[in-house]
């Protein structure tokens, strides 16, 4: 039984944290209609400056929150003007290989700079700590933690963009961009602080997930999978959609708990042999595709 | 006598030219050019250093007299049967890529002109580069692939130097037998059902999986009960579902095969998850590695590692003190598993070349067939080494033997591996049961 509740209880926690990274994505999506396939490379700039602001200043991890946050809104904004906006003039298919070069570009400046490896935090007060929370559940310090703030930052953004000004000439742009220019609203502007938000939330995410895992240049792609599966889930453009389908994504990669518990309540000799973890990132990506065919607008999705 | 004297100085004149040309010509001693295959970035980055300088500091060994080690090759500056012809190493990296290996290569053979390859490490680039060297007819010997399928392929340009997987894992299992009959030195006899529940983890490329069948298959032999054997992506950035998988069964001892980052990786999601099994016991690779020393610090007092080499080994042997004290200074840390077998490997080369007395294929496939280095000679506690030419292992070294060492702490407080089994070369008394 402590099998199922520690796999759903990690399931949630993780699920809440990628719930964070694929809320950039979604936001710039929304805004703009544009699918950022370098959203990963996001997450991974913000994992390396988050570790190496720590390691640099021996600052407590979790404290470079903020320097991740203006690094990725910069880089974001960077990417629009000096990119993106000359992107959106052209064909859908020019946008799509324009953010697929942005993403080969950002992991191979990654590569060069910090080389292959793969590079972890080692220090920090929450670093290999963890709580018993009964019922045979152990969860990691940090995991816990990085949830807890994940959950914030998504509240923060929520705030942001349905109870502020700024927020709503958001998503007068998201619904109506030229309607919203004849409101007198800079969509040119909300375009780029829509890039900007994504970047900061993604890099966010990146400094909190750098607590418990390593990073290196390459993991970009695994998690861009990940955030779009998330965003497909929940709905393009939907804040509250990202988040549940973050957690329902979350869940999907503990199916191997799951299945373990099955295996030995039910004690089938075949099911142990079944290598569930070598498979436990196919279930998302069979998600994704189950929801694009199915129902292509996600759970909660509001745009055509 | 004028014309005596006059013959005299023609021939000495005629002597003094033929002395101004013919040394820059014929007698100048030929490099041989040995091209060497390691990952030296990527997730094996930090083994792939370890490599690149046991190798070169064999090749330093080779190319000049160095009367304070006793090793053969060290008699001579160069290869003395070619006229004192010196290694060149050409080092290439694969990043743990099994195509890009190969491509590297056929590069060496076609546009280097190499006349022998040393690598992989990866036993899954291994197989890609010894496919190459089949292919174009140039030999290669391997190290420090542990993989059994590689030589169970009938190569003929082919020679591997460690001992491989399924002998290590048997070594593994001879001290779980022991520790059950009192043979482990400062444990009693353990009642085997308190270590008869094995949970393994291995990361799923070439290596780590047949490490995996190994283990079922001699679980099975020697009686012991395997409740889980999974495979994870060593790539992977994340453990703790595998973890919790690997916990659930309440295993007495778990057995892994990982390279460092996942090594590392996966001891933190453990002590993470508090899991407590009795034994620890890593295959080489990643838990060897100083990187995981350095890393996790004291929470690996415990952990078992394979290995066929450990610092100790320089007390037992007075060749190993001797090497392991040139590459400390050249490194700062001391030989390894890896280290050591890369040096070795070179070794081999220097004695296969001096035996064959050319570069041509041919002579060195003969002189490798034939070859037998005296367990003297190596650094690492080996009987010798001497390959297979028939049989179901052409190539293997049939003279290797491995090593279990525990991380323990010294009398000073340092990390130290020492040896736990072969029982009679045991250093030091078994921490047992393990606990973070």
């Amino acid at each position: 039984m402590d099998i199922l509740i520690s796999s759903l209880f990690a399931g949630l926690l993780i699920g809440m944290v990628l719930a964070l990274v694929a809320l950039g994505l979604n936001i710039i999506f929304g805004v703009m209609e544009i699918v950022n396939f370098a959203h990963g490379e996001f997450l991974m700039v913000g994992m390396y400056t988050g570790l190496f602001t720590a390691q640099a200043t021996g600052m407590e991890p979790l404290l470079t929150l903020p320097v991740a946050a203006v690094v990725g809104f910069l880089l974001g904004i960077i990417c629009y003007y000096g990119f993106i906006k000359f992107l959106i003039r052209g064909p859908m298919v020019a946008q799509l290989l324009g953010t697929f070069g942005l993403m080969l570009f950002l992991r191979n400046i990654a590569l060069l700079i910090f080389g292959s490896e793969d590079r972890a935090l080692h220090h920090g007060i929450l670093v290999d700590k963890s709580f018993e929370m009964g019922m045979g559940v152990i969860v990691p310090a940090t995991k816990l933690t990085a949830a807890g703030l994940s959950v914030v930052a998504f509240v923060a953004v929520w705030l942001l963009m349905n109870r502020t000004k700024i927020g709503k000439a958001l998503t007068a742009t998201a619904l109506n961009a030229q309607g919203a220019r004849y409101m007198g609203i800079p969509t040119e502007r909300m375009n780029a602080l829509a890039w900007g938000i994504g970047g900061g939330s993604v890099t966010i995410a990146g400094a909190l997930i750098v607590n418990f895992w390593s990073v290196n240049p390459f993991m970009g792609l695994l998690f861009t999978m990940i955030a779009f599966a998330i965003v497909a889930l929940g709905g393009f453009g939907s804040v509250p959609g990202a988040f549940f389908a973050g957690l329902v994504v979350g869940l999907i990669t503990e199916i191997p708990g799951i299945w373990d518990f099955f295996t030995y309540t039910f004690n089938f000799d075949w099911m142990a042999d079944v290598p569930m973890t070598s498979l436990k990132y196919m279930w998302v990506y069979l998600a994704y595709f189950v929801i694009v065919v199915v129902r292509p607008r996600g759970l909660f999705g509001w745009k055509q | 006598m004028k014309s005596i004297v006059r013959y005299g100085m023609v021939v000495l004149g005629v002597l003094a030219v033929m002395g101004l040309l013919v040394p820059s010509a014929a007698l100048a001693a030929k490099e041989i050019k040995i091209g060497v295959i390691y990952p030296l970035t990527g997730g094996a980055a930090a083994a792939g250093r370890e490599l690149r300088a046991g190798a070169e500091l064999a090749a330093k060994i080779a190319n000049n007299v160095m009367t304070d080690i006793s090793m053969d090759m060290a008699k001579n500056s160069g290869i003395k049967n070619m006229g004192g012809a010196k290694i060149k190493l050409i080092f290439k990296d694969h990043q743990g890529n099994p195509t890009l290996g190969a491509d590297l290569a056929k590069k060496l053979i076609l546009d280097d002109k190499v006349d022998g390859i040393l690598g992989c490490y990866h036993s899954s680039v291994t197989k890609t580069v010894s496919a190459v060297c089949e292919q174009y007819g140039v030999p290669m010997i391997n190290g420090t692939s542990t993989s059994p399928a590689l030589t169970k392929r009938g190569l003929k340009w082919f020679w591997r130097t460690t001992p491989h997987d399924k002998w290590f894992t048997k070594d593994l299992f001879e001290l779980m037998k022991g520790l059950t009959e009192g043979k482990v030195r400062g444990v009693k006899a353990v009642p085997k059902k308190e270590i008869i529940n094995l949970a393994s983890a291995c990361e799923k490329t070439e290596w780590g999986s047949h490490v995996s069948d190994i283990i079922k298959s001699l679980a099975k032999e020697y009686g012991f009960k395997l409740k889980k054997s999974l495979l994870y992506a060593a790539k992977s950035p994340d453990l703790s579902s595998e973890v919790r998988s690997l916990k659930a069964v309440r295993p007495d001892a778990m057995l892994f095969a990982s390279y460092t980052s996942d090594a590392i990786l996966m001891v933190k999601t453990l002590k993470a998850q508090k899991a407590a099994p009795k034994i620890m016991w890593g295959q080489d690779a990643g838990f060897e590695k100083p990187e995981f020393r350095s890393t996790l610090g004291d929470s690996i007092v415990g952990i078992l590692t394979r290995t066929v080499f450990l610092p100790k080994v320089a007390d037992i042997k007075k060749v190993a003190g001797q090497a392991n004290k040139l590459y400390k200074e050249k490194t700062g840390n001391d030989l390894g598993g890896a280290s050591a077998r890369a040096f070795t490997g070179l070794q081999t080369w220097v004695h296969v070349l001096e035996k064959a007395g050319s570069t041509k294929p041919a002579d060195i496939q003969k002189a490798a067939n034939a070859l037998k280095i005296p367990g003297k000679e190596l650094v690492v506690p080996w009987a010798g080494i001497q390959f297979a030419a028939s049989g179901d292992e052409i190539g293997q070294n049939v003279l290797g033997s491995g090593l279990i060492g525990q991380y323990q702490k010294d009398k000073d407080g340092n990390l130290v591996l020492e040896i736990i089994y072969p029982f009679d070369v045991a250093t030091a008394d078994m921490i047992f049961p393990f606990s973070f």
